[in-house]
């Protein structure tokens, strides 16, 4: 890897423990090796624009996802609860924001877009941006990846 | 007490609630809207309300109206004046912070939140209204 992705990873592993320690009161680790082991269906995207042009992706299965809904609202989600979609698009929303937050200049001119949610998978999936790495992380048993590319 | 929280997620709008009752505030009502232009419609709606607002929460970025928007629009409506303001967002860097405060917020919580952050920022914002 290089520096500029070195240092994107750690940012991304810091987002995403402070979200998990924060919102939902759980570790959550990265995971070293592969990264298509994921199943994943879920999908959440976050667009950057601005003096950081890129993308930051969440995926993660149907039952992952159940369970971060659950832990992030406390509460049982029924099946095809659409607040389970919710829960993930606004996980993305925050690891992206926290992610953004950690630049080296976070007063820099960059905002990002809501988060869209689709059940599509990552299959097929390009991007236009030229560093791209993926990333696998788990809380609980429970594995889900992001992506990030700019 | 009366409370508006606006954000497109119904999630966050739930944590936000959930949030604002571990702080200790005894809510007898907390209006949800998912973005600044049925936020404001709630508002216009209120107007003369028995039991008035006591407090506002927004989120930034959403679709149809972004808070910014909603805040400024909300003071050119004169609506809801002297209600807190305090807007949640992802959004943390100091641009939008000024933008915000410029706009009317009296109080900005980024997101990851704790309920003792928003305890913190919202108990004194609702002391001195």
């Amino acid at each position: 890897m290089t520096n500029v992705q070195d240092e994107a990873v750690t940012r991304l592993d810091s987002a995403v423990s402070e979200v998990f320690e924060t919102m939902l009161e759980r570790s959550c680790d990265p995971m070293e090796g592969e990264v298509d082991t994921v199943e994943g269906r879920i999908v959440a995207r976050i667009r950057f624009t601005g003096t950081v042009d890129g993308e930051c992706l969440l995926y993660a299965s149907q039952a992952t996802a159940s369970v971060t809904a659950e832990a992030l609202l406390g509460t049982p989600s029924e099946p095809h609860d659409p607040m389970v979609d919710d829960a993930i698009g606004e996980l993305c929303n925050m690891i992206a924001g926290g992610w953004k937050s950690k630049l080296a200049n976070p007063d820099s001119d960059c905002s990002i877009s809501t988060p869209a949610v689709t059940r599509d998978g990552l299959e097929g999936y390009r991007t236009q941006f030229g560093t791209k790495f993926s990333r696998n992380y788990s809380f609980q048993g429970n594995v889900f990846g992001v992506v990030l590319a700019f | 007490m009366r409370a508006l929280i606006v954000d497109d997620s119904a999630v966050m709008r739930k944590v936000i609630e959930r949030a604002l009752r571990q702080a200790g505030l005894e809510l007898t009502e907390v209006l949800q809207a998912s973005n600044g232009e049925e936020g404001l419609q709630m508002l216009r709606d209120n107007q003369g309300a028995s039991a008035p607002l006591a407090l506002i929460l927004s989120d930034i970025n959403m679709p149809v109206m972004d808070g910014l928007q909603f805040l400024e629009t909300k003071r050119q409506e004169n609506l809801a004046q002297g209600v807190p303001v305090v807007m949640i967002t992802t959004e943390g860097n100091e641009s939008f912070v000024l933008r915000a405060i410029a706009a009317g917020a009296q109080g900005y919580i980024c997101k990851p939140f704790t309920a003792e952050q928003v305890k913190v920022r919202v108990l004194p914002l609702l002391r001195a209204a």
